[in-house]
């Protein structure tokens, strides 16, 4: 009854804090104070919070990236409510549960998920940190500010959402699938367009968040983080609960990572895992999910200094597959940030993404995907230390199926509490 | 004859030293905050920990007409532990406050407050400067970090040197205070500022209980 009480109360001051601007500020800290639970002499302590995000979106046809729409304009609202709470000095849990339209942004119903939880204990009270659960992967650096109050962007850098022409419903069997799932073929109708792009993967699947363990420590200025996860980095959300699929090919992740001051931070990861699904039809005989491997490495770096932060990653990933050989495809951004006072910042990114070549079946090398650039531009306004407006502008080029260019807008207003 | 004024004026003002007036009490204080929460979710390297409770007190000022403060006044308000110590800091008008890093991570000061708006970016415990700012108008300005949610602390802009700090227990002193008829407020948050009007004779105490 108590905690109804606290949450009647919490969705008062929420709305109330919404429209007003120095009453919303106080309104917010009140509200924080509401949904923080603490135990005697404070020795475990919990907080809920979340953001409420308004997204609307304006594209080209067949929309690019992840996102899934049949229309150009796309209006996609979401409830993200974290919990972080602390027991003692040495165990932590957290979890984030979401209601929106999907994980990546659709035109269909709505839905309840819990895309994160997890605890991280320190088993020996020294550096060596033990997390289990469900959670953010460890390689690079995008997945630390991926939350829409934390992301200078509303989409996602293009390593994280341009899907290539692999699947991982289905084994390639020869050079031609991969071509023909790739799109490179001409003439290819806009329901098939869109049927095949919701079976395609890109190289790191947003944070994926897939289950499994990790390990991390540090000494002096060196970072290192190693995990085995259920799904590898391109596999889909739905996949990353499922550890019963991956119990016998899991993915394994290491980072290890040059943190000398606040101001640099350089990082060197690799990752490996069976790209397939369980049930994938089609491997050949002799062969098992385990061929079907993605092999990423990425580098990534991070400055901040005063009103700049600048955001690098560099992803090689290779997919191999049995009786085509590996599939090469590379990808990386820059991004960078300015404040240019508590209210406003702006922000750009500059993502490329270009394909290597197999042999296909008359013994020619062929590019298996379509190279593309992208240019985003994002300024951000902050109302309240809990409200900011963002706007997105995209444009990309590429070998697309409707022409060489396109462009994408974007509007998100979030709400923290 | 300037001698002469000279030294009337010394004298006066050393008797109004002697004979300064002090005002004591204790204000009543809400029950202790509940401690924050730090949000680690993506920092797999990170020293958890448990934050110090930080107990509520509240600021006890003599509100009159005084003169405007000597030049150059300036105080500091720390970032340590992950926590802006003190989390309640009263200054004058006009004070600068220095706000250094003791912390070996990044630390990004803001305020949206009308009083001050601001926004220092992130800055190193070695960075000199240390980063300050000049509090030119009375109010109240609420300082938080960009990077950790749960770090706030208050700044109250007085136009008065005369003003305390109570302990946690509610106590606090005033001393060196001019005699005449004054309001002695105690701010206590946000929505909460209790006054009493007091009368000081000089060289004496007064005692106040504020509810």
């Amino acid at each position: 009854m108590k905690a109804w009480r606290r949450m009647v109360a919490a969705g008062g001051l929420l709305a109330a804090g919404w429209t007003g601007a120095s009453a919303a500020e106080e309104s917010f800290d009140r509200l924080e104070e509401l949904l923080t639970f603490s135990g005697q002499r404070t020795q475990w302590r919990a907080r809920l919070s979340g953001t409420v995000d308004a997204e609307v979106y304006a594209m080209p046809r067949p929309v690019p990236g992840l996102i899934d729409s049949a229309s150009g304009t796309l209006f996609s609202p979401r409830l993200s409510v974290f919990l972080d709470a602390q027991f003692g000095p040495a165990t932590y849990l957290f979890a984030q549960a979401r209601a929106d339209r999907g994980f990546d942004p659709t035109d269909r119903g709505g839905e309840i998920r819990l895309d994160e939880v997890a605890l991280r204990f320190r088993p020996w009270g020294g550096g060596v940190t033990v997390q289990a659960g469900k959670f953010a992967t460890i390689v690079g650096n995008w997945a630390v500010r991926h939350g829409s109050w934390s992301n200078p962007f509303i989409t996602a850098p293009a390593a994280y959402e341009v899907p290539t022409g692999i699947w991982d419903t289905d084994a390639i069997r020869s050079p031609n699938t991969l071509l023909q799932w790739s799109h490179l073929r001409p003439g290819l109708n806009a329901a098939t367009l869109a049927a095949e792009k919701s079976l395609r993967v890109p190289i790191i699947w947003g944070p994926a968040y897939s289950s499994g363990v990790a390990v991390a420590g540090g000494f002096g200025p060196w970072r290192y983080a190693v995990e085995a996860k259920a799904g590898s980095l391109a596999s889909r959300p739905d996949a990353w609960l499922h550890a019963r699929e991956q119990r016998h090919h899991p993915t394994g992740a290491a980072r290890i990572g040059y943190h000398p001051n606040p101001t640099w931070n350089l990082g060197l990861s690799a990752s490996a895992g069976s790209y397939l699904r369980e049930w994938a039809p089609g491997i050949p005989a002799g062969y098992s999910r385990g061929d079907y491997e993605q092999r990423v490495l990425a580098v990534d770096f991070a400055f901040a200094r005063r009103h700049w932060q600048v955001w690098a990653e560099g992803f090689a990933s290779r997919f191999t597959i049995p009786r085509v050989g590996d599939a090469d495809v590379f990808s990386y951004y820059v991004e960078a940030k300015y404040k240019f006072g508590p209210r406003l910042s702006w922000a750009w990114r500059w993502n490329q993404q270009t394909y290597g070549d197999i042999v296909d079946r008359t013994g020619t090398r062929v590019r298996w995907g379509r190279d593309l650039w992208r240019i985003d531009a994002a300024p951000c306004w902050r109302f309240t230390p809990h409200t900011q407006f963002k706007v997105q502008y995209s444009y990309q080029r590429g070998d697309f199926d409707r022409g060489p260019e396109q462009h994408i807008g974007a509007a998100q207003f979030t709400v923290r509490f | 004859m300037k001698a002469w004024l000279a030294a009337l004026l010394f004298a006066g003002a050393s008797g109004a030293g002697l004979a300064a007036a002090t005002v004591e009490g204790r204000v009543a204080l809400p029950k202790t905050r509940t401690t924050p929460v730090v949000n680690q979710r993506y920092e797999i390297v990170a020293k958890s920990g448990v934050l110090s409770t930080n107990p509520p007190v509240a600021v006890v000022y003599l509100e009159g007409d005084f003169p405007a403060p000597a030049a150059g006044s300036v105080v500091q308000l720390q970032q340590k532990d992950l926590a802006f110590v003190p989390s309640l800091l009263p200054v004058q008008v006009g004070t600068r406050v220095e706000f250094p890093n003791l912390d070996d991570t990044y630390h990004n000061i803001f305020s949206f407050s009308p009083p001050k708006r601001f926004d220092l970016g992130r800055y190193r415990s070695d960075d000199r400067p240390v980063p300050s700012q000049v509090f030119d108008v009375p109010g109240l300005v609420t300082l938080r970090c960009d990077i950790h949610e749960h770090m706030r602390a208050l700044i109250l802009v007085l136009a008065t040197p005369h003003f305390a700090v109570t302990d946690a227990a509610g106590n606090f002193r005033l001393t060196g205070l001019p005699a005449g008829r004054y309001k002695l407020k105690a701010w206590v948050d946000s929505r909460t500022t209790h006054e009493r009007p007091v009368e000081l004779a000089a060289g004496g105490i007064l005692r106040v209980e504020f509810p």
